[in-house]
């Protein structure tokens, strides 16, 4: 047993560096560190994900059939975590992560040679069509329907806190096509271009001052049955396996680390003999070492050819809450700071004050925004239930 | 990187946990930590037989020439079971400073009767109120001081004693039937036993300085930390089997027409002790993989590492009382033994806080806040 980065990795670890910076501008980094939401926007990021595709690097985390880079979890972990020390924009997580899986393991052969290169070359942009107004962490109570039409699916309905559905020209969506017997067994897996005649994108702001989240409305949406996946009320096994990867699906050990770093230079700058703040700051940098190590676990377990079991579901809940707890500390340490508020978006295009100023302004509504992370993708207390199942046996 | 184990470690996990399973249940701790002695010479020479005194120590000293996985194994399936033998003392401590500074001669002297069963060791490392010092004499040394906090005394034959030797420091062997030596052992709250220690004009031979090393303060530091390492493998066991008891227990006790464990609150509750375990569990292997590593690195994993898991092991502790109610008040389960176990622990080497104080001073640096835990092999 060992954490040893290999000399070959050494390697790999400089020529990532090396890209980093030919391909990460100033202005890049700057609109990355800016960012208060928890995605950037594709604006910020498809220069750089056209370079990494350009590299075959784009969809490092897939298999090597359908494009992948054959990275050894190592090398993935480098990444990973040079592209976070990097302030590099994250990019195309909807497609690349959640359902380019999906389709892997479901979709035809056609849909696969289709929709995967695109989502590899940055050409699509994907929102996640899952809750609804009346459907959140009880998923299976959707109730958007696709009826039969011939070879079509007429839709109608609603989905709500669609992230990113206002940049994205297509969504991923679960439809109901029967109400029969189980709620999980009349559910539809179904791809949708976001400009069919009948859709409607309505923003919703959240209390952070970004535009994230949005509703989407179907209105008599036709959508051809060839852009099913898998079988008809089938939908459900997609969407839990998708559900797998968007918890545990990719490392938030990096990400985490740089946010972490940015707080302990705030502390070092506006609260250095703080005894509360450093005994917080401290608290919480043991629980980053305990959680990458955790990552690293899952690292090494899939490296040996094993999957991560239930873990990702702790992962995700921990994660979250650490990222929350960052950004609050964050908020605390730099105090009165806090109150300055700007209501433009987004900060980097708006913002025309000092490098060390400008950054002040993002604490309080990251806060806020970063709230979101134990309710997405599963709220905390849905991961809870998980676990004591699969953890516990209860 | 690779965190799985290996076959061999795999077989030493089973091969531990079910002979202790066996061997020492929670009447076997209760009946230990009540007798005048507080350990078994019986077990004491089972596990010889079985080869764990020897585990670490190189195959010139006789031993087998494990490392820092290996004791964690061990120390937490010792956890698990509630063991009381000094193991800590006498292989990690005692014999950890002896194979690190050691003399041939010493090292084969002192560890082969450790390996065989025959010897067990005591570290006394923490001064009392001043630093005990070694003065030089015309035919070696005289040792005065006092020492407090010493795992495993009362029950060792010879001790090591750190000293102060002008601005140095240095190691003694000290056979416990040393004239001037007085040993005060004490009932600590895990049933295990504790000592202070008068050290009265000791005199002692120039051979009996480890190696001969009068700069002997970072070896010193860093077999505290190897046991501070190991202490917290032992104490993530006996967190596990916090957990483990405790689902247990709701899943029997029936209140209000179902068992307990059907109530999604405590459900939940449940969850997040498994969750801080999983956590201590992680911390712990941070800290035993960097024992090797720089002495940066190695501060910085163990120190997080006692932080950590101090506070996750009052919360699992707190918690399993609750869960089990009334009965967990009480030492009738073996709820009680853990508790208290964990208890030992966070005050054992510098308490949670302090622990916590030093990391935050650590991690202020930027740079090293920065730092992932993978590191370059040379490093």
């Amino acid at each position: 047993m060992d954490l040893n980065i290999a000399p070959q990795d050494l390697a790999f670890r400089d020529e990532v560096q090396k890209f980093l910076v030919a391909n990460v501008s100033k202005d890049i980094q700057r609109a990355v560190e800016l960012t208060s939401a928890f995605i950037n926007e594709p604006e910020i990021s498809i220069d750089f994900h056209r370079a990494l595709h350009k590299r075959g690097w784009s969809v490092f985390n897939w298999p090597k059939e359908y494009g992948g880079s054959g990275w050894t979890a190592v090398q993935r972990y480098i990444f990973d975590t040079e592209c976070a020390r990097y302030n590099a924009p994250m990019y195309n997580g909807a497609g690349r992560v959640m359902l380019a899986p999906v389709l892997m393991k479901f979709g035809r052969q056609d849909q696969k040679d289709f929709y995967l290169p695109r989502i590899a070359a940055g050409e699509d942009h994907w929102a996640q069509g899952y809750s609804e107004p009346g459907a959140g962490s009880d998923l299976a109570s959707l109730k958007c329907k696709a009826e039969s039409d011939g070879d079509d699916y007429i839709v109608n309905g609603q989905k709500i806190w669609t992230t990113q559905a206002h940049k994205s020209n297509r969504i991923f969506a679960l439809v109901r096509t029967s109400n029969e017997g189980k709620r999980q067994e009349g559910i539809t897996f179904l791809l949708v271009d976001l400009d069919s005649p009948g859709i409607t994108i309505r923003p919703i702001h959240g209390n952070g001052g970004d535009h994230e989240f949005n509703e989407v409305f179907f209105d008599n949406v036709r959508v051809p049955k060839s852009n099913r996946v898998g079988e008809e009320n089938k939908g459900w096994d997609c969407a839990k396996y998708l559900l797998e990867f968007e918890r545990g699906g990719s490392l938030s050990a990096g990400r985490v680390r740089a946010q972490f770093t940015r707080l302990v230079n705030k502390i070092k700058t506006h609260c250095p003999d703080d005894p509360d703040i450093i005994a917080r700051m401290a608290e919480l940098g043991t629980d980053l070492d305990a959680m990458e190590m955790i990552d690293i676990s899952i690292l090494s377990a899939l490296q040996s050819g094993g999957n991560p079991g239930p873990v990702s579901s702790l992962v995700k809940m921990r994660w979250s809450q650490v990222r929350q707890q960052i950004a609050e500390l964050t908020m605390d340490a730099i105090g009165e700071h806090a109150l300055k508020w700007v209501v433009e978006r987004p900060l980097y295009e708006t913002l025309q004050l000092p490098e060390e100023d400008e950054d002040l302004l993002t604490a309080a509504p990251r806060y806020l925004n970063y709230r979101a992370y134990t309710i997405f993708g599963g709220s905390t207390e849905i991961q809870t239930t998980i676990l004591a199942k699969s953890m516990l046996g209860l | 990187m690779d965190l799985q184990y290996d076959t061999e470690q795999t077989i030493l996990r089973d091969s531990a946990e079910k002979f202790l399973a066996g061997r020492y249940d929670y009447r076997t701790f209760q009946k230990t930590a009540d007798s005048a002695a507080g350990w078994s010479p019986e077990f004491w020479s089972e596990i010889a037989e079985l080869g764990w005194l020897g585990l670490p120590f190189a195959e010139d000293d006789g031993g087998f020439g494990a490392g820092a996985v290996e004791i964690a194994i061990l120390m937490e399936a010792f956890g698990k079971s509630l063991v009381l033998e000094p193991y800590l003392p006498t292989v990690v401590l005692g014999g950890g400073i002896v194979a690190k500074l050691g003399a041939p001669a010493q090292r084969q002297e002192i560890l082969g009767p450790v390996v065989e069963g025959k010897s067990r060791l005591a570290f006394a490392v923490q001064d009392q109120a001043k630093p005990t010092e070694a003065k030089k004499t015309a035919n070696g040394f005289t040792l005065s001081g006092a020492k407090k906090t010493v795992l495993g005394a009362t029950m060792a034959d010879t001790l090591l004693v750190s000293a102060q030797i002008g601005s140095g420091v240095g190691v003694f062997v000290v056979p416990v039937a040393t004239r001037g030596v007085t040993v005060r052992g004490y009932r600590s709250v895990d049933g295990g036993r504790l000592a202070d220690i008068e050290l009265v004009d000791v005199a002692l031979p120039e051979s009996s300085l480890l190696g001969g090393n009068e700069q002997a303060g970072a070896a010193v530091e860093e077999t505290v930390q190897r046991a501070i390492a190991a202490l917290s493998a032992d104490a993530v066991g006996a967190m596990s089997a916090l957990v483990v008891q405790t689902v247990e227990y709701t899943k029997t006790r029936v209140q209000f027409g179902q068992p307990l464990a059907k109530f999604q609150v405590l459900q939940h509750r449940m969850v997040g002790m498994k969750v801080k375990e999983e956590e201590a569990r992680a911390s712990c292997l941070f800290a035993t993989l960097s024992l090797d590593g720089s002495a940066e690195r190695r501060e910085r994993a163990v120190v997080g590492a006692k932080a950590k898991i101090g506070r996750a092991s009052r919360a699992v502790a707190q918690e399993a009382i609750q869960l089990h109610g009334a009965i967990g008040t009480t030492d009738e389960l073996s709820v009680g033994g853990y508790v208290k176990r964990l208890l030992a622990y966070e005050m054992m080497f510098g308490t949670t806080r302090e622990h916590l104080r030093r990391y935050g001073a650590i991690i202020s640096d930027p740079e090293t806040a920065s730092h992932g835990l993978l590191t370059v092999a040379a490093e």
